[in-house]
């Protein structure tokens, strides 16, 4: 999916161009490059490959052949709710896949992926060091143990009705 | 030279070969998907494993990946190798989808010739397969990257060997993909190499897709016509027609590569626009009626006007036969000596390419390869004969330094030094060249001559060429090189550019002990059309002959004028004022639509014929396939024939060679008799040809026809000097683009669109004195009329220089021959 950038994006990424000058246009910088984007922007997205093709003068497939290769380089921006399932041994043993599956149907992205509106994505994680509380997820800050697939519901209801009330209470203030 | 023992049989081979090549010297066949010869090893199929016995190593391992080295004993044949083998193809096929039924690489896939050797019948995996997303690339190859094994053989080609960079490989581990990064049209003239490459079917030839499997073709031999290189190729035929082009392996001209001219260039051999018939004023008569009717309208000519009134017109593209066969008949006939070439500089230049191709000098693609400097004068290895630039690449890989002298602005696929200038100082700089790179001492053993002109050429340091630090950093380059190589274009240079090219690879070579020579030239058989033309011959000189009334008839030889001929207007004029125009061809073109009378001939596919590439090498090209009308026009779509009758519809088409002899009222034997008949008459009466052997006899790769060292042709500097100032005015220079110019290939469907917009170069800062920028549509009024089209500002191309493609959707003919001067006024922005 193709993200549109927010203002807020449009302008680190103009910054970003000013500063790459310095940096040098070297195709050994690539990725560095790369590494300082994803600082700004916490992701690669598509208009900041083409700022990088041009300004190393190489094609944009080399620049998304080496980002893609590495695990270090997102390419979705991340959600406000980062929804990150532990598939790790004893979360795996527990079901921890049918968990990840649920989200992925309910929020209908793949893992790795986020929702258009930018509200949640999916990880997997390999283990979050709870792990008798299996199977487990978390989102933001909060852990979530003994998770059921009903659970999954639940929860994206209750971040969606949270942001509603958010919204509302803006609107009257 | 190691020596060692594969199944039992004892090898020696070369020094860092490897284990897998000095099996197939031996006729052993090891499996593999990842290696191919030209673009090595990598070892990621892992499908070549074999078993070491002794030796150095020992075990199972890839043979693609170990030298050849003393006392190996190696076993394909061992039974832990060949299950290892088998596990390999298992594995690779774990991923590949069941569609052989529908994929159109079935039938010549190496997957499928390997998982069913390998015995791999059945499928034990259950689980669920990694699937991908396709893209588009363009028209001429689809994309299936699901049946992807991760060979890497595609982005090898693509960006190691060939140097393009928009085709890559993505993602790693189980994800890893092959393609772009984004869908859009492959930018690499020689992306059709992928489907020939590609062990399985990722990327499968487009314009053929779902026509045929392997079986279903006829497949023969055979030759492109598309630029003067002559690379090999293997046509496939089903139902009367061409349907798809592979490259063959030719170890002296293209390896195992073509490009996509090549490749594709051959649809104007099946077009339904083609004339099957022979037709008199616009009617189809029967081909016997439309002879007897010429020849009483030439008696007729002739009796009133001479036999001298009488014009025929050969071409680039017929075969060596067709021009012999037609200078045979004029000579018998007493008809005016017929042209080949468009204009009398080409022919100058060519003739003179040609006898200066001497045999210490000249090279072929292939030994382009091997060069350590290649200098290049007046070519555009890209446009004008890609599979130039390919080899090129080669050389730079191997540390070779490039270097380009030419006005246009060039893109190669590899780095190399441009020098802009124009063309009339290209020639002084070339001779310039000769005095940085050689030594006095060297030029001696060339004789009186080369001496005498080594001293006339004017130094560079005292003079004020805005380029000549390049100039003189280049003649230390060349100086230093081993196996320098000079590569001359003949189609915008002057005149004395061919000959200063080959005077330098002399001095070189005087210097060196080894320099090579290496000449384009406008057209598939150019070289023999410059040996048959005498100097003064050219279409140029007919279309005079036309306008003062010498000519009457005028007889066009599978030639089309309109195509390239500068100044349109003045062609029609002159074609107006004739009694009887005659074209046999096998396009259907501006010329055959304004016939008297039109043959239709045949294409070489249906025919057969010998042509002469650009270093001299005759090669032969067998019959395909008998002609006529494709089926699948004649049916209407896949519909069988509905209209019954003897014979093939269509069938009418003869040989340019068979039509002339018909004329000219010779014995008609077979023809195979009447083709040795007119060769051994070639042979016997041209000087050139003596060497050739009997016809059908040429090798493969062909013959190469020597001439000689032609010691008076040498070392002239009558003409050379410094161009005059153009301040005010443009040059304006008609080129060739990869797609879109050339007559053949402009006349395929699936490469139209990779041809690109016409437009006009012009050098950036020439554009910003005349207050305008890239984009704009422009106006250049010529004496003949204007031209109109895009402006692109180029940094890199020569000053006081317009450069226009002769783009087939571009009006561009209203120049008159020779050189095109444009004031600075005349150069209008339309707004």
């Amino acid at each position: 999916m193709n993200f549109v950038l927010d203002a807020q994006e449009k302008s680190l990424l103009e910054q970003i161009k000013t500063k790459l000058p310095e940096i040098g246009n070297d195709r050994s910088k690539l990725i560095p490059v790369l590494q300082l984007i994803q600082a700004k922007l916490a992701y690669l997205p598509a208009e900041a490959i083409h700022v990088v093709a041009a300004h190393l003068d190489i094609s944009p497939s080399e620049v998304y052949g080496v980002a893609t290769f590495y695990n270090q380089f997102r390419f979705h921006p991340p959600g406000k709710n980062a929804v990150k399932v532990c598939l790790g041994t004893a979360c795996h043993v527990k079901g921890g896949d049918i968990i990840l599956e649920n989200f992925e149907r309910k929020l209908e992205i793949k893992e790795g992926e986020t929702t258009a509106d930018r509200e949640f994505s999916v990880d997997r994680v390999a283990c979050v060091g709870c792990c008798a509380l299996a199977p487990v997820i978390v989102v933001g800050e909060t852990v979530h143990g003994h998770m059921q697939p009903s659970k999954v519901e639940g929860l994206v209801l209750r971040a969606r009705i949270e942001k509603e009330k958010q919204e509302r209470e803006k609107q009257q203030k | 030279m190691p020596k060692l023992v594969i199944d039992d049989r004892e090898i020696d081979v070369a020094a860092r070969t490897k284990v897998i090549e000095a099996a197939a010297q031996l006729g052993i066949w090891i499996p593999r998907f990842c290696y191919h010869p030209a673009l090595g090893s990598v070892g990621a199929c892992r499908v070549c494993a074999v078993k070491f016995i002794q030796g150095p190593v020992k075990g199972v391992q890839m043979s693609c990946m170990i030298d050849a080295q003393d006392n190996m004993v190696v076993s394909t044949t061992d039974e832990e190798a060949v299950d290892f083998r088998r596990h390999v193809i298992e594995w690779l096929m774990l991923n590949h989808p069941h569609d052989c039924p529908v994929c159109d690489e079935g039938g010549h896939c190496l997957l499928q010739d390997m998982t069913v050797a390998g015995g791999h019948g059945l499928r034990r995996y259950l689980g669920k397969k990694r699937t991908y997303t396709d893209q588009y690339l363009g028209p001429l190859l689809q994309h299936e990257m699901n049946r992807c094994i991760h060979c890497y053989r595609c982005s090898r080609f693509y960006q190691e060997f060939s140097g393009f960079r928009d085709l890559g490989v993505m993602r790693s581990a189980n994800q890893t993909y092959f393609g772009r990064y984004e869908n859009g049209v492959l930018e690499s003239p020689f992306s059709g190499n992928l489907s020939d490459i590609c062990p399985t079917g990722v990327y499968t030839d487009k314009p053929s897709r779902f026509f045929g499997r392997r079986w279903d073709y006829q497949r023969c031999p055979s030759i492109c016509i598309n630029c003067s290189l002559g690379c090999h190729t293997v046509a496939s035929i089903k139902y009367r027609e061409v349907k798809r082009q592979e490259a063959r392996f030719s170890e002296a001209v293209n390896g195992y590569f073509i490009c996509d001219r090549g490749r594709y260039g051959f649809f104007y051999a099946g077009l339904e626009e083609r004339s099957r018939q022979a037709m008199v004023d616009g009617k189809e008569v029967p081909f016997d009626q439309a002879v007897k009717v010429l020849k009483e309208k030439i008696e007729e000519i002739g009796r009133g006007q001479g036999s001298e009134a009488i014009a025929c017109v050969g071409s680039a593209r017929n075969s060596i036969e067709t021009q012999a066969m037609l200078q045979h008949v004029c000579q018998l006939k007493g008809w005016a000596n017929p042209s080949y070439l468009m204009d009398r500089a080409i022919t100058k230049k060519v003739k003179s390419a040609i006898s200066r191709l001497e045999p210490e000098l000249v090279v072929s693609l292939r030994q382009v390869e091997a060069a350590d400097f290649i200098m290049v004068f007046g070519a555009d290895p890209i446009n004008e004969a890609p599979m130039l630039a390919l080899a090129m690449r080669q050389a730079r890989r191997d540390g070779a330094e490039i270097a380009v002298l030419d006005p246009r602005p060039i893109s190669l696929p590899f780095r190399f030094t441009h020098l802009p200038v124009v063309l009339d100082d290209l020639s002084l700089y070339a001779s310039a060249l000769i005095k940085t790179a050689v030594g006095r001492d060297a030029v001696k053993e060339l004789g009186q001559n080369a001496t005498e002109f080594y001293d006339v050429i004017p130094d560079v340091a005292g003079n004020s060429y805005p380029v000549k630090e390049q100039i003189s950093n280049l003649g230390e380059k060349l100086r230093s090189s081993q196996r320098p190589l000079i590569v001359c274009g003949t189609e915008i240079v002057r005149e004395t550019t061919p000959q200063l090219a080959a005077d330098l690879a002399l001095f070189l070579r005087a210097a060196k002990g080894q320099a090579g020579l290496f000449y384009l030239m406008p057209g598939a058989n150019a070289f023999g059309a410059g040996l048959f033309s005498r100097v003064e011959d050219s279409f140029e000189k007919t279309v005079e002959d036309i306008e003062n009334g010498a000519v009457k008839a005028l007889v066009l030889i599978e030639n089309n004028p309109f195509w390239q001929f500068p100044n349109r207007l003045r062609l029609k004029q002159a074609l107006d004022q004739l009694d009887l125009i005659v074209v046999f061809d096998y396009v259907n073109s501006v010329a055959a639509q304004k016939a008297h009378v039109f043959f239709p001939t045949t294409t070489l596919f249906e025919s057969g014929g010998v042509f002469i590439n650009q270093e001299g090498r005759a090669q032969a090209v067998p019959q395909a396939l008998t002609g006529g009308i494709p089926i699948a026009q004649t049916g209407g779509g896949d519909h069988p024939p509905r209209v019954y009758g003897l014979g093939i519809s269509g069938f009418e088409a003869r040989t340019a060679w068979q039509i002339l002899a018909e004329l000219a009222d010779l014995e008609l034997h077979s023809e195979e008799k009447l083709r040795s008949k007119v060769w051994n008459w070639m042979i016997e009466t041209i000087p050139g040809f003596a060497a050739l052997p009997p016809i059908g006899e040429l090798p493969d790769d062909g013959i190469r026809i020597e001439l000689g060292a032609q010691p008076s042709a040498r070392f002239s500097m009558e003409g050379i000097t410094k161009g005059e100032d153009l301040a005010e005015k443009f040059e304006l220079i008609p080129v060739e683009w990869t797609f879109g110019t050339e007559e053949l290939s402009a006349h395929c469907e699936c490469l139209r669109d990779l041809a690109g917009k016409p437009c006009i170069f012009m050098c950036r800062s020439d554009a910003e004195d005349l207050n305008l920028t890239d984009g704009d549509q422009l106006s250049i009024e010529l004496d003949r009329g204007i031209i109109e089209a895009k402006l692109r500002a180029e940094n890199d191309m020569a000053s006081g220089t317009l450069v226009i493609p002769r783009h087939k959707d571009l009006d561009w003919q209203k120049m008159d021959n020779g050189r095109a001067l444009v004031p600075k006024g005349r150069i209008k922005k339309i707004t």
